[in-house]
């Protein structure tokens, strides 16, 4: 029985109020989708879109990037220095410098301030990745550069509208420093437009439930997200537990670049501690600690029930730390750009630690995030710039029951792909080949997904490439016996033969080049040996294994489309054997 | 079984609307002489044609006419879906362009929740081993750069031909810019395998975006031989009955197609009959002239939303079919089958009658999605189930009669409030009436959201619109859903819980034809698209006579899709032979949906042709009049509880067909097919034509 003598809001009001800003988010990302100009937010749908409190808690999250949003409370922090109680009606503020609350320069944030009549009472929020924000490398999204200055244009928080006022000197720094302005520009006006909207229908409510009582269900509704997270927390077993992983190296230095984490149980409240982690790199794959943030409270809401809502309440029973000058929270002016990387890893650590905790709520490593290919240049003849930045997802590894998933979004990002024939149509490149990975999944009872295979092949003159992989030394881990998922692979070839290139490279290329990656496959779960072998066969029969890998990951003989039960049973027991 | 008068246009035979549902096989038939009935049958999920069957039958027999009287039959089929959701569709290959094979199995790459490590991606329509490459590439300017392996597509489809296959789809990278490669490997294919079907991805769909238009075709072969065989026994059955009359079936966007493009092109109508109650709200709206409307439907496990604006249908180029229950979100192109054709936009949330409500764990009341459905049924069915359900509540405040439509089961109030009382007022400290009212609100405001997807999320201001409701609960909710998001008015048609199966009897007969057409609106040139819509337009006739539409009710529009340079969606405007006309039209459609407008180039995508057949026999709603007129004195007074403010007030309760021409709040009005709630303050007209409007205060 509960308790309501202390209820501050009747049940039903509070449940209808909960609908209505779920509502509202979704509002929101659906307006982004919609007018949004470039195809890095309205086909990839790299964007995020959220309502706050007046203090800056983040009420409801709409279904679009998870990774972004435990990074608004720092950006809020970096308003409120900024500008205090300096905030109006008919403001817009946006930023990106990340240390001055933002995450990398391609993710402009903007905040609206929402007031009902001279009363402030919460923010619309929406997050883009802008195709481009200038500096040495098209998309701005290199992680070979050294410092921020070359990653291009820094926005501490400033008012883009002041009292509704466009701030004209602010849009036309901005058009002058980006490649592609009018994509930019358009991706900024699907913001405001959507921020607009996120404020109308906040306002609606505060008209019909009055401004207190949507105030109280603001409190309560953070401190029922807080309750289900303490009441699953209390079920976990109090004590400490470590993992590592590890980023290939920076794009400068091939040496592993070690992620640790400690994450103590103790009651209804978990710490999560990098400690042991890498200190701060010279190339761009350093994260601020607000991403880091995010990506701890994305990996432990994954190991939650979906009845928890995606609203600050989680935060206050999570404390993440990390030591200052290491690569998870560097200091000024160390590189971020391609610090989405560092916060995938981090993710696969929780999630790996968590493991020992929850063993059947999480997953064995899937593909690693997103490999990233731009490619920019400028049309010879029309010396049009043309700025491509595709984002290969995914792989999830393999769970406690259910196989990984094939060609999926890392669960990150909810991230889509780019049609081809849009690629095709729009850039001066070509697909050559686009499909699942065959053999890359780990081995397993439960086996990890496959990575996919992308090959393009440039049709203009010349372009600067730009390529983000990893998961080349390092495999995605398998869980409790599983083996690890394969490794990536990035290809090139100028006449023919393919070359092996590094993890991440960013260099010229003429046309008729052709750049191919193999990206990792997810980790298995469990011993490989327990796989019902018909299970393997299925896949021997789709080619999404071979035969040798059959026998050699599974111990499962295939003839001639058919299991040979004897031979396979003669294997497994004699490999078994050297497992033990 | 009930029958309305007069609800016809001109007098042409009797037709009969058929909607079939999970639970009833809904059933109108307008005897061409003025009248109409409707009846309820039991649905027979294993083989539908036998309710249809039965159901016409019988309602032939309450038409007192002869079965040659039919002239017509229209009909919205689950089969469709259903061969998606179960799974038993035609064993399907897919042949396709060397490197491009799992095209169809990557798909877009979403997932439609966030944080979920356990989802299941949707097993392909077609196994890996069934999708086959061949080499051949044509370029994105539509030229040739690899020529087409002829022994290979052979190859390939001996192959899969003797593993089994018997339906294939045939999709080809850029074969939207030319179609030569795909249409001669699909020719091949048919010629050689005379025995098996083939769906070229150009005959469905001619449109850039490889995923969509391949499994676009995927679904049609998939599901091609199952709703042939359907439709095949249905025409049997009908004709064995003595019924020699045309079969109409409802597409996916609302409009009418003989059964032998149904047969041909089954994946435009896999969401068959889910939009007939649209258009049929739209005709409504048309002959009351009232032109914005929201169509809200309530069943026993879901409720959805569907726009008119301006009398205009609102439609959606591409849906996905997923099993179980759409969330609210249409953010998520992920986790189904994707088609890319046009559909009505009809938003679903799991949220009906059989609703179930409880408290979750962090002490929140939550109703639905999990529905008790008719087994084992609200508590108060008293058959099983002992859940409370939005049912129980509403019987329990007095909104609903102590038994189900028609009679046909008693109602109990001891077992509505005992449920309630255990499950939600003791743990909340409520009394089991405010509880109850809880319940109702939860619900209204879940409902909201599938009215705010197809408003709100469009940047339409619902407070402009009239919301139709309809189905079995819609009118027992719609007042005070309407007033959640300040709607002014409800309108409640004649006979709520069969306007879909009177829906179909009120559509048209319509075809589409598109042809990419991308250029830059400065440099378009009407002399050329003047070539390219002509040739449309006489598929668009060829096609509408081939569905024995005579050539003066044939009406024929042209559109031209649009976008900024470098969107994705591009908005249909009708043409005029005009650049400068166009632009405008362009710029004011956009700021109307989006409230903002850009100086940013325009492109054109393509030139769109609706051939439209009209149908003379068409229900009118205009012609339709009450037949009995009103009485003051209510059939009996209830005590209706309506919340702590207003808390309880004795309630008249009057018949639907002998209510008065004016009607103060709160009232409820009981029909053969539905229960109407007047809310305190509200007031309820019935019109000429036996609607009825309630206008809130």
């Amino acid at each position: 029985m509960l308790d309501q003598t202390d209820k501050t809001i009747d049940p039903v009001t509070f449940a209808v109020l909960k609908s209505a800003f779920e509502s509202i988010v979704d509002d929101m990302a659906y307006t982004v989708m919609r007018t949004a100009r470039s195809p890095i937010v309205r086909d990839v749908l790299d964007y995020s879109a959220t309502m706050c409190d007046a203090k800056g808690r983040i009420l409801a999250q709409a279904k679009t990037v998870a990774l972004h949003l435990g990074a608004v409370p720092d950006a809020m922090e970096a308003i409120q220095r900024h500008y205090g109680d300096d905030l109006n009606p008919g403001d817009v503020i946006i930023l990106n410098d990340p240390y001055d609350g933002g995450m990398h320069l391609p993710d402009i944030f903007m905040f609206k301030p929402i007031f009902d009549g001279a009363q402030h009472i919460g923010y619309s929020v929406v997050i883009c990745h802008h195709c481009d924000v200038g500096g040495r490398v098209p998309g701005s999204n290199a992680s070979d550069s050294t410092e921020i200055f070359q990653e291009g244009l820094r926005i501490p928080p400033l008012k883009l509208f002041d009292r509704g006022v466009r701030n004209k000197t602010l849009f036309d720094i901005i058009s002058k420093n980006v490649r592609l302005p009018d994509l930019v520009i358009g991706d900024l006006e699907a913001q405001l437009a959507t921020c607009a909207l996120g404020e109308r229908e906040f306002l609606r409510l505060t008209e019909k439930y009055g401004i207190p009582m949507v105030e109280k269900f603001l409190a309560e509704f953070l401190d029922y997200g807080e309750r289900l997270v303490r009441k699953a927390f209390a079920t976990w077993p109090d004590g400490a537990y470590a993992f590592t992983d590890y980023i290939d190296g920076d794009g400068f230095d091939e040496s592993e670049i070690p992620i640790h984490v400690t994450i103590t149980v103790k009651g209804d409240h978990i710490g999560v501690d990098f400690e042991g982690s890498s200190p701060q790199v010279k190339g761009a794959i350093n994260s601020t600690l607000s991403f880091v943030k995010s990506a701890t409270y994305l990996a432990v809401r994954c190991a939650l029930d979906a009845d928890v809502p995606n609203n600050a309440g989680l935060y206050r029973c999570v404390d993440v730390s990390a030591p200052k000058g290491t690569v998870l929270n560097p200091e000024f002016p160390a590189p971020v750009a391609a610090r989405a990387l560092t916060g995938y890893r981090v993710v696969d650590t929780v999630l790996g630690a968590l493991a020992a905790i929850v063993p059947e709520r999480v997953c064995a490593a899937g593909e690693g995030g997103n490999t990233v290919v731009c490619l920019g240049g400028y049309d010879t003849q029309t010396r049009e710039p043309f700025i491509v930045v595709d984002m290969i997802n995914g792989a999830l590894g393999a769970r406690a029951t259910r196989d990984g998933i094939d060609a999926v979004t890392n669960p990150s990002q909810n991230m889509s792909n780019m049609p081809v024939e849009i690629m095709e149509a729009t850039y001066p490149l070509m697909i050559e080949e686009y499909a699942l990975r065959d053999d890359s999944c780990g081995a397993g009872k439960t086996r990890g997904g496959l990575g996919v295979v992308r090959q393009y092949r440039l049709l203009a003159d010349e372009a600067v490439m730009q390529l983000r992989a990893d998961r080349y030394a390092h495999a995605p881990y398998g869980l409790f016996g599983g083996k690890p998922g394969a490794l990536s692979r990035n290809l090139l070839s100028e006449s023919g033969n393919f070359e092996l290139l590094a993890s991440k490279v960013t260099r010229n290329v003429t046309k008729g080049t052709v750049i191919r990656h193999e990206q990792a496959g997810g980790g298995g779960y469990g011993n490989p040996l327990a796989r019902p072998p018909e299970l393997v066969l299925e896949d021997v029969l789709d080619g999404k294994i071979s035969p040798a890998y059959a026998r050699d990951g599974f111990g499962v003989l295939v003839v001639n489309g058919a299991v040979d039960t004897p031979a396979t049973a003669a294997l497994r027991s004699a490999m078994a054997g050297e497992q033990a | 079984m009930g029958t309305i008068t007069g609800l016809e246009h001109a007098p042409t035979g009797a037709r009969i609307g058929v909607d079939i549902g999970g639970t009833f096989t809904d059933l109108v038939l307008a005897d061409g002489r003025g009248a109409v009935f409707h009846r309820k049958v039991a649905s027979t999920p294993a083989a539908p044609e036998q309710a249809v069957l039965e159901g016409v039958a019988a309602i032939i027999a309450d038409a007192r006419l002869t079965p040659d009287a039919v002239k017509e039959v229209v009909h919205g089929t689950t089969v469709g879906s259903n061969t998606l959701l179960q799974k038993v569709g035609a064993p399907t290959g897919l042949i396709t362009t060397k490197g491009f094979r799992d095209v169809l199995e990557i798909g877009r790459l979403r997932t439609p929740s966030m944080f979920d490590l356990q989802w299941e991606k949707p097993v392909p329509l077609v196994a890996r081993r069934y999708r086959k490459e061949v080499a051949e590439r044509i370029r994105a300017d539509g030229t040739v750069l690899l020529p087409l392996d002829e022994a290979a597509v052979l190859k390939a489809a001996q192959e899969l031909v003797e593993a089994g296959i018997t339906s294939f789809a045939v999709c080809f990278l850029n074969s939207y810019r030319n179609p030569a490669h795909e249409q001669r490997a699909a020719d091949l294919i048919a010629e050689h395998f005379p025995q098996v079907q083939v769906t070229s991805s150009i005959s469905v769909l001619p449109e850039a975006k490889e995923y969509e238009r391949t499994s676009t075709t995927v679904v049609n072969a998939y599901v091609r031989p199952v709703l042939e065989a359907y439709l095949t026994r249905l025409e049997r059955g009908l004709t064995d009955a003595g019924i020699d009359a045309p079969l109409l079936v409802c597409n996916s966007n609302g409009a009418l197609a003989s059964s032998g493009t149904a047969r041909e092109k089954p994946v435009f109508f896999i969401s068959s009959g889910r939009a007939a109650g649209v258009v049929g709200g739209s005709r409504l709206g048309e002959a009351l002239d009232i032109k914005d409307l929201v169509v809200f439907d309530m069943g026993g496990t879901t409720a959805s939303a569907s726009l008119v604006q301006n009398g205009e249908l609102t439609r959606v180029s591409e849906y996905e079919f997923r099993a179980g229950i759409s969330t609210p979100s249409r953010f998520i192109k992920a986790g189904g089958y994707m088609m890319s054709v046009p559909t009505v936009d009809v938003a679903e949330v799991g949220s009906g009658a059989g609703s179930i409500a409880y408290v979750d764990q962090g002490g929140l009341m939550r109703v639905g999605p999990v529905s008790a459905g008719a087994d084992p049924g609200p508590a108060c069915y008293g058959i099983g189930g002992s859940r409370p359900t939005v049912t129980d509540a509403n019987l329990l405040l007095g909104y609903l009669p102590a038994q189900l439509a028609g009679g046909s089961r008693a109602l109990s109030v001891d077992a509505a409030r005992a449920a309630i009382a255990r499950d939600l007022a003791d743990p909340f400290n409520l009394t089991p009436e405010d509880a109850a009212c809880g319940v109702r609100d939860v619900v209204n405001a879940n409902m909201a959201r599938a009215i705010r997807a197809v408003t709100v999320e469009r940047g339409v201001d619902p407070r402009d619109f009239t919301l139709v409701a309809i189905g079995g609960s819609g009118p027992v909710h719609a007042a005070d859903i309407a007033r959640l998001l300040s709607m002014p008015r409800v309108l409640v048609p004649a006979s709520p819980g069969v306007f879909t199966a009177m829906g179909m009897l009120a559509g048209d007969v319509e075809r589409y034809f598109i042809r990419p057409f991308a250029v830059k609106l400065a440099d378009f040139q009407p002399v050329e698209a003047e070539t390219a819509f002509a040739a449309l337009e006489a598929d668009a006739r060829a096609a509408l006579a081939g569905e024995d539409v005579a050539e003066h009710l044939m009406s024929v529009t042209r559109e031209v899709d649009m976008r900024f340079r470098g969107q994705e969606m591009s908005l249909s405007v009708p043409y005029l032979p005009d650049r400068d006309q166009l632009h405008a039209a362009f710029k004011a459609a956009y700021e109307a949906i989006y409230s903002y407008s850009s100086s940013d180039t325009i492109e054109v995508v393509s030139l769109r042709v609706i051939g439209r057949g009209l149908r003379p026999g068409k229900i009118d709603f205009r012609a339709a009049h009450a037949r009995v007129e009103g009485s003051n004195e209510p059939a009996s007074i209830r005590h209706v509880y309506y919340g702590a403010e207003q808390g309880h007030m004795e309630t008249p309760v009057y018949e639907r067909t002998r209510c008065p021409a004016r009607i103060v709040g709160p009232a409820v009005i009981e029909g053969a097919d539905s229960t109407v709630v007047v809310p305190p303050g509200a007031t309820a007209e019935a019109d000429a034509h036996a609607n009825l409007l309630i206008t809130l205060a």
